[in-house]
């Protein structure tokens, strides 16, 4: 992320040993690509700082010691990382913790199987329970059937009775001439009021 | 309109985040078969109106499906990668019951789910400083009570460079 970030991106080429008189490129800086030299740079040559080359050698051998030591470093804590980056997932711990996980799912399953089945008994009690109400209900509903029936019968029975005592008192045309003549000896008033409890209150005379 | 449907809360961000089962990285489809009618089936109704948004919400790549009146009691079924399949019945529960039992059966526990946070927020320390995208501020000066920028607000004169300069001249004189 930090070679992303960073914003050097100019080469500058500096070598220890001055093998050439102008080393370093130009950085673009405050000016643009199009902008002209300064009058006062005209006639600028800009030369290194001077190198001392006892000095050189022994900066140099110390630079690379240095940096050998410190590559080493990096490189060392690096594989330290990798190493336990890929323990981490592949090697034995990741194995450890796949163990762990398939061990508690299956304690996890069992408890949900202990729970369905605990569902599944008390569903098998309630259907149970349900089957004996409709048992029941069917039962009495047969029951109160016959009964009606019964009834129904009882009924019609009843009605065929009160019948046959009423086909005693009928006109039929044996009886035909008494019964005329019994009507025409009996005349019978209809005319009476009765008040808004049904009781006849009022008899006017008969008038042939 | 903004509120739409019956319970708009279930449509806020807010209820969704507050969902409690992030399945484990095993459970792959989830199938919830219940009926639209019957008392025992109440709670798998409430469950698949109320609770299925914000397990959708938490874990995006589970595909969850819904059937209807197809069996005569309600159950949920959970595909796993490795073609375990696991039943839970839920006839006559209660959709806060059910959504407990489906956390502790297949959800990450709160300890995972917090070790995963930390390790997220691992990534993003707020002490860094670089571009808006990736880091909270670019520059001390956005900090309230840091010197602001100077390209917006002009540097007291003691504080700028050439004065600086100039007082340490004229001292050197």
């Amino acid at each position: 992320m930090l070679r992303a970030l960073s914003r050097c991106h100019t080469p500058v080429v500096r070598l220890l040993s001055p093998r050439t008189a102008v080393l370093i490129e130009t950085v673009r800086g405050r000016k643009s690509r199009t902008d002209p030299k300064a009058k006062s740079k005209l006639g600028l040559v800009k030369t290194p700082p001077p190198v001392d080359p006892g000095e050189m050698v022994v900066l140099k051998e110390r630079y690379t010691e240095y940096s050998l030591i410190l590559r080493a470093l990096r490189l060392e804590f690096k594989e330290q990382m990798l190493r336990k980056k890929y323990e981490e997932e592949v090697g034995s711990v990741a194995e450890e913790r796949a163990k762990r996980e398939a061990e508690e799912h299956r304690s996890l399953m069992a408890l949900n199987d202990a729970e369905n089945l605990r569902m599944f008994q008390n569903r098998e009690q309630r259907m149970q329970k349900e089957a004996e109400a409709a048992e029941l209900k069917k039962r009495e509903a047969a029951i109160l059937h016959q009964q009606e029936l019964e009834n129904y019968i009882k009924e019609k029975e009843r009605q065929i009775l009160l019948l046959q005592e009423e086909a005693k008192d009928f006109i039929t045309p044996d009886n035909l001439d008494q019964r005329i003549e019994e009507a025409l000896d009996n005349p019978k008033n209809y005319n009476f009021a009765i008040d808004k409890e049904g009781r006849v209150v009022k008899r006017t005379a008969f008038q042939r | 309109m903004p509120m739409k449907g019956r319970f708009p809360i279930r449509r806020t961000l807010e209820y969704l985040q507050k969902g409690e089962v992030v399945f484990k990285k095993a459970v792959k489809i989830m199938t919830v078969n219940y009926n639209t009618h019957g008392d025992l089936s109440e709670g798998a109704r409430k469950f698949v109106f109320f609770n299925i948004p914000q397990i959708q919400y938490k874990n995006p790549w589970v595909q969850i499906m819904m059937f209807k009146n197809m069996t005569p009691s309600p159950f949920l079924r959970f595909y796993l990668d490795d073609g375990e399949q696991v039943l839970v019945d839920v006839e006559g529960k209660d959709h806060k019951e059910i959504t407990n039992h489906v956390k502790t059966i297949l959800g990450k526990s709160d300890k995972v789910l917090e070790a995963e946070a930390l390790a997220k927020m691992e990534l993003s320390n707020p002490a860094n400083f670089g571009p808006k995208k990736y880091f909270l501020r670019e520059c001390i000066s956005e900090v309230e009570g840091q010197v602001p920028h100077p390209g917006f607000v002009p540097l007291p004169k003691e504080m700028t460079g050439k004065y600086r300069a100039k007082v340490a001249a004229a001292s050197d004189e």
